[in-house]
Formats: C-alpha cells, structure tokens, sequence
C-alpha cells in the first residue's frame, strides 16, 4: 500500500510537471485507476500528442485487463453488473495479492483481490493528490531530475515483465519500432506502431 | 482525455469477469502489447524534439533505473534513482 502512495506521488508531481492541471490529475486516479495507462497517457500529452493519441496508447495498455479480468471472473461473486463493477477494482497489483493468497494463478482469491483493489485504489488517489499539491512547489521538472523519472519509471514497469524470451521478443521489437516512427511522426503513431509490433511477435 | 480514458479502461477491465475463457492464442497476443508499449515509452521519453534519442542526463537516470531493476530494487528507488542520477549530473560544472 505504502507503495502504491509513493506511486501515485509520482503521479500526481509528474501529471502537474507534464502539463495537466492537478484536480483533472486526482481524477484521472480515482476513475481510470490503472498507473501505466496514466502515466502513458500523461507522457503523450507532455510530449505535444493529442487527447485521441493518449486515450489510445493509455488503453492499449489496458487490454491486459481483459485477460486479468478472465482469470478473475472464475471466482468473483454475484451477477454480470456487479462481476463488472468488481473488475474495476482488479490492476497488476491487486491481482498479484489474490494470486498469492490463494496460492493458484489460475484462481485469485477474490476476497484478498478485491479488499486490497480497494485498499490500493485510495492509497492510489491519495497519493496522487499529495503529489499534485507538491508540484508546483517542485517547479522546473528538469532540475530535479523529474523528465528523467517518466522513463526510469517505465524502465521500472517493464522490467518485472521480461520474464519470458517471448516477452524480451516483445519489448525489443516495439522500442526499435517506436525508434524508426519517432523522428517523422507525431506522438502518439511511435506507440501504435510498437503495440502492432508486440501483437505480431507474441 | 481523462473521461476517455476512464471509459476505455472501464470496458477493458469490466468485460474479462463477463466473458468465458478467452482462447489461448488471443491471450498470448495481448500479453505482448504491454511489454511493446512500455519499451516504446522509454525510447521514446529518451527522444529530444527532433525524434531522435539523445546521449544526456536523462540516459544516465534511465541506465540507473535499469541497473536497479535489474537488481531487483523496489520499484519507487528505481524511479527515484533515475530522477536523482540526472539531477545530479545537470547539476555538474
């Protein structure tokens, strides 16, 4: 959870340094709840991309969760609007909790899944207000090193991801890709490119 | 964007709890795209305004969040790493 807050900090300093004003920040946290797409999102927009370009990178992103939500749908309770509802509360993290409290990848525990989805989601929106507040005092991103946090950051997301040859295969093909788009198109197409790239060589 | 961007992921994560096992070969394909995407991002954060990555201060933070990973670190020391080693250098003579 502490974690998570340290996260969302980020986020919210980040969001604030990039250009979005610090309540559409909050927001963003408390509705969207899933941190790559946000800060995604919140890295097209820095970069001069358009709103469409951040929706889609940001919710490419997010197609994870449709196989999360899969996995999970085994186990969660109640109708289809209510199993809906609960799959908002499913992200990496606390997927990764049920898992581990029921001990089979195939079958999250859904009372650990969702009570700490809901633990993460405040730790997560508070985290982003804290970090909204504290960047405009942070001021210049550069001199303290924020613009290079947004990479660091995405290095730190992906790493814990190449843990299959297929999945280094992935990563390889889409930054390459993103390498040869960048310099004549704008932002937004290096990104498509790269998830056509991960499509293919998964 | 942000409506927008609440609504995609709303539909991305509320539709797996209603769908039947989704097809083995249609899972293996998304799993590729996060590990694409998020490579993409670093390459290009790296990018200066021309496209093009440069050889800077912001190379060095990302090197040091990726020797850390690699380590194993948790993950806000990587970002906090990656922010710290490129303030640092900037801040040289």
């Amino acid at each position: 959870m502490a974690a998570l807050v340290v996260f969302g900090v980020s986020f919210g300093v980040l969001a604030v340094a990039g250009g979005i004003p610090g309540w559409q920040a909050v927001l963003m946290s408390a509705i969207v709840f899933a941190g790559s797409a946000q800060f995604a999102a919140v890295a097209v927009i820095a970069g001069g991309g358009t709103a469409l370009a951040a929706i889609v990178s940001g919710g490419l992103l997010n197609t994870r969760y449709i196989a999360t939500g899969v996995v999970a749908g085994r186990v969660l309770p109640g109708g289809p609007v209510r199993r809906a509802l609960e799959g908002q509360l499913i992200v990496d993290e606390s997927f990764a909790l049920g898992v581990a409290a029921s001990g089979d990848p195939g079958k999250p525990d859904p009372e650990a899944t969702l009570i700490s989805g809901a633990l993460l989601w405040a730790s997560w929106v508070a985290g982003t207000a804290l970090g909204a507040l504290l960047g405009p005092v942070v001021g210049d991103p550069s001199r303290y090193g924020l613009d290079a946090a947004f990479p660091a950051l995405f290095v730190a997301l992906l790493w814990p991801l190449l843990a299959s040859r297929r999945a280094v295969r992935c990563a390889l093909g889409g930054a390459v890709v993103a390498l040869l788009l960048a310099p004549w198109t704008p932002a937004g197409v290096p990104l498509a490119g790269a998830a056509v790239a991960g499509l293919v060589l998964a | 964007m942000v409506l927008g961007l609440a609504a995609v992921t709303a539909v991305c994560k509320g539709i797996g709890p209603l769908l039947p096992d989704v097809p083995e070969a249609v899972a293996r394909r998304t799993a590729g795209l996060a590990p694409a995407l998020l490579a993409a991002l670093v390459v290009t954060e790296l990018a200066g305004a021309d496209g093009v990555p440069r050889v800077d201060a912001k190379l060095a933070g990302v090197a040091a969040a990726v020797l850390l990973s690699w380590r194993r670190a948790p993950f806000a020391v990587c970002v906090v790493a990656g922010a710290v080693v490129a303030a640092l250098l900037r801040a040289l003579p």
